[in-house]
């Protein structure tokens, strides 16, 4: 039964917004280049000098989508902070968020000191979603610099809720890779799975003439020989066709399993597992670059045959190289397709993590003085520990006259969807004249 | 040029086959002995008279048993062909090779498994265990990544193919549509009495993308059998001799067993290939000259590059081929007139050479008027076999 005496009380603190909080430590370099080096983040706007000094921006700037991490100082007797206490009072004592938008009024500079003001937008009536019976809370935080200079606003959407109320079935035990089928290792092969035991994709090579197998072959039936190498690929790839088996299922597979054909950049052509990309998203001829699953382990300690310890070459999208200039409005158009983006495994995918790697993919995709006006991300499902997130975009509108373009995104990974998002940004104008 | 010496002086004088069911409650050597009795029978010959069989690799009857229980008292040519479904077609035209050299009288072909309630192929591979052998170790490069059955195994040719040729969906569908119209009037049919639509097609649920469940062929429980001799013979047997105008067996181009996947193209079918140039040559005869064909159809997708291969159509141009209506009854190669693998029965292609046989002799309960020449080939993505039959 829905408490409309917490409600109302809850309401109270709709619309007001608490005292603006001054932030401990002004915009500092080295706080920006750990958290650029944590994701990887290569735009020289934040890191080099001399390209910010003659780009768009006329100096080194913080990216924008660290703009909530520049006044963490807590406000307990706040708006957002009281109503989130009386929830918790009141039972709804978890708390994730379903939504996080930035607003970029302009990009902040190293030496600034900025300020926070939280205001409470919203209370939800008490609603029940796959995770729990409880409210959602909008909270903006206003961003302003301690001359009053606006820069920005964040805007959180909690969902506060009791815990064990949910309809979330916990996900299945992930299937144990072990249980497929091993390869069968002999004389001819050996090399490859020797290889692949050490994460190095091995093509048969003749050591005669070079001319590359896939399957091997003791004999190169180019020169005759019989004596047969290898070499190490790059592992880079590109899908040559697929097929994705539903039924029936095996052991061992999440189903259905994305299986591709994939041309390696030597020539020859591997049957692989393709990860970190949704069916919808394939298409032949996009880049792939290997991974690899350890898959079993040995039933034999010390065997280098079908009883050793395996590991399978699996193939992802290829991450895209980072524009080194910046894409003009006048060459996009709607429905343009971003490149997939696969976000290495190793990070926690808390928000601003996670808004930090569409910011960085979004500004790899349009070059580095790309300008974004706003960041809105919608959580559909708690992030998934250990799981591998791939971004996956359009272009929605282009106003060629502003530079103005519209983006909208999802991220997804093995379990399904984990997010959505759109993204505002301006395009430089036209320099081509220049 | 190529010119097979058994070619038009031999014949298929008998055919025979088992009920085709889902589930026979009958040994796999019953339904090979019940399919030879009843080729033998067709033909009006004695089992007893036959010294020579022929069947696959993957046979479970063995000759020897086959033999004693036919009361055959000598045998003196038995030959095996390889590679599933590539080799119906093959082991007629080993047949007719020995009755061509005189090494056998009579050889009967056949093919009988409980296929549907027993080890059902489309099971796939996946609780094999790991072998080394140069053949099992194929395996390596697919298994461990999921590619477990021949559905997808032929899955990985159909994607290419719509990828080149903007093959669609429904493309492969209408094949389905044309083999379950036909088996619709074929009794013996799975599918008598079942047409399907294309809208049934796209609706059925996925087995491996891109193939949907009625792009599968049904799995079966029988036997069949073919009687092979010399024309001379033939000709004083119970039914018009079938004469074998040609046959040919294919292996081409960096083989694999289903998943011939690398390879400069996988849109072509060059073991096919392989058997059309002797097909052609050995009979003098070509496309023009075939008013019907059973072209392999365990999947649809690789129906269509038959088509191609044997010059019914251009290159790339069988999906507008097939959706001008030209594979069906009344159509100008009318395909499959049993119903096929899709329709009838999947009886690894053996069945295909019976209706072929019955196509000759003008008794197929779907006759295409005139049929003089009938072109039957085997499995598809294997090393295979074809044949081409004629009215004498």
């Amino acid at each position: 039964m829905a408490d409309q005496a917490l409600l109302r009380r809850m309401r109270e603190w709709v619309g007001r917004t608490g005292e603006p909080q001054v932030a401990g430590d002004a915009v500092d370099q080295p706080r920006v280049r750990r958290w650029v080096d944590a994701i990887d983040d290569a735009n020289p706007c934040y890191v080099d000098a001399g390209f910010a000094a003659r780009s768009v921006h006329g100096r080194m700037v913080a990216p924008p989508a660290l703009l909530a991490l520049w006044a963490q100082a807590g406000q307990p007797d706040g708006p957002p902070a009281r109503v989130l206490s009386l929830l918790e009072e009141a039972g709804f004592a978890s708390a994730v968020a379903v939504n996080c938008e930035l607003d970029i009024v302009r990009y902040v500079h190293t030496g600034e000191v900025l300020q926070r003001a939280q205001a409470l937008s919203a209370v939800s009536e008490e609603r029940e979603s796959t995770l729990g019976v409880g409210h959602f809370v909008t909270t903006r935080d206003r961003y302003t610099t301690t001359s009053g200079d606006h820069v920005g606003d964040v805007v959180v959407r909690l969902f506060a809720f009791t815990p064990g109320t949910g309809r979330l079935a916990p996900a299945g035990p992930d299937p144990d890779p072990a249980q497929r089928p091993r390869p069968g290792i002999n004389r001819d092969n050996q090399f490859f799975w020797d290889g692949a035991r050490q994460h190095e994709l091995r093509i048969q090579s003749c050591s005669s003439c070079g001319e590359r197998y896939f399957p091997p072959t003791p004999r190169c039936w180019r020169c005759g020989s019989f004596d047969m190498g290898h070499v190490v690929a790059s592992g880079r790839a590109r899908l040559y066709s697929w097929a994705a088996p539903h039924h029936p299922q095996a052991a061992g597979f999440r189903y259905p399993v994305v299986v591709g054909l994939v041309e390696l950049e030597e020539g020859t052509r591997l049957v692989t597992e393709i990860v970190s990309c949704q069916r919808r998203f394939l298409a032949i001829g996009m880049p792939l670059e290997v991974c690899w699953l350890d898959s079993h382990p040995a039933l034999l300690e010390g065997a280098t045959d079908s009883r050793g310890a395996i590991t399978l070459p699996q193939f992802r999208p290829a991450r895209p190289p980072r524009r080194e200039d910046t894409l003009t409005a006048d060459v996009l158009a709607a429905g343009e397709e971003l490149p997939l983006f696969v976000v290495p495994s190793d990070h926690d995918l808390d928000v601003p993590t996670s808004l930090g790697f569409c910011q960085r993919w979004i500004s790899d995709w349009a070059g580095p003085e790309v300008l974004f006006d706003n960041l809105r991300v919608r959580f559909a499902a708690p992030s998934h520990a250990g799981r591998t997130l791939t971004l996956a975009g359009q272009v929605t509108t282009v106003d060629a006259g502003t530079g103005r373009t519209a983006v909208e995104f999802v991220g997804f990974d093995e379990l399904g969807d984990h997010l959505a998002g759109t993204a505002e940004v301006t395009m430089p104008p036209d320099r081509s004249g220049r | 040029l190529t010119r097979h010496a058994y070619a038009g002086n031999t014949a298929i004088a008998g055919i025979g086959a088992t009920e085709f069911t889902k589930s026979s409650g009958k040994s796999e050597l019953r339904l090979a002995l019940e399919a030879c009795v009843a080729a033998c029978e067709d033909a009006g010959v004695d089992p007893a008279r036959v010294n020579g069989l022929s069947t696959f690799t993957m046979e479970n009857n063995a000759e020897n048993e086959v033999m004693r229980s036919l009361g055959i008292a000598e045998l003196t040519h038995f030959s095996r062909i390889h590679f599933g479904g590539g080799a119906p077609c093959g082991t007629v035209q080993y047949a007719a090779m020995a009755v061509h050299e005189g090494v056998a009288d009579y050889v009967l072909c056949y093919r009988a498994f409980n296929e549907r309630s027993g080890r059902r192929f489309g099971s796939g591979v996946q609780d094999r265990p790991a072998g080394a052998t140069t053949e099992e170790a194929q395996y390596s490069w697919s298994s461990p990544f999921g590619l477990l059955t021949p559905a997808s195994w032929v899955a990985m040719f159909a994607t290419r193919i719509m990828h080149t040729f903007g093959v669609t969906s429904e493309d492969f569908g209408r094949v389905a549509v044309a083999d379950r119209k036909h088996a619709s009037t074929n009794p013996r049919a799975h599918f008598f009495g079942r047409p399907i639509t294309l809208e049934e097609h796209q609706a059925s649920r996925w087995i491996v993308e891109p193939l949907h469940l009625l792009d599968c062929c049904q799995e079966t429980d029988g036997g069949q059998a073919i009687l092979v001799t010399t024309l001379e013979r033939a000709r004083d047997l119970a039914q018009p001799p079938t004469i074998i105008s040609a046959g040919a067996q294919g292996m081409a181009d960096d083989q694999q067993m289903m998943r011939s996947y690398f390879r400069d193209s996988l849109v072509e079918l060059p073991e096919m290939a392989t058997c059309v140039r002797q097909l052609w040559e050995t009979s003098g005869l070509g496309p023009e000259d075939i008013q019907t064909a059973v072209l392999y159809d365990h999947f649809t997708p690789l129906v269509l590059p038959q088509l191609e291969e044997f010059g019914f159509c251009g290159r790339g141009e069988a999906k507008d081929f097939i959706a001008d209506g030209n594979i069906e009854l009344g159509g100008r190669l009318p395909v499959n007139p049993h119903g096929g693998q899709l329709g009838e029965a999947y009886l690894h292609g053996m069945n295909g050479i019976a209706e072929a046989v019955r196509q000759v002799r003008g008794s197929s309960v779907n006759q295409v008027a005139g049929a003089r020449h009938v072109l039957v080939t085997s499995g598809t993505a294997v090393p295979t076999s074809a044949l081409v039959l004629s009215q004498p």
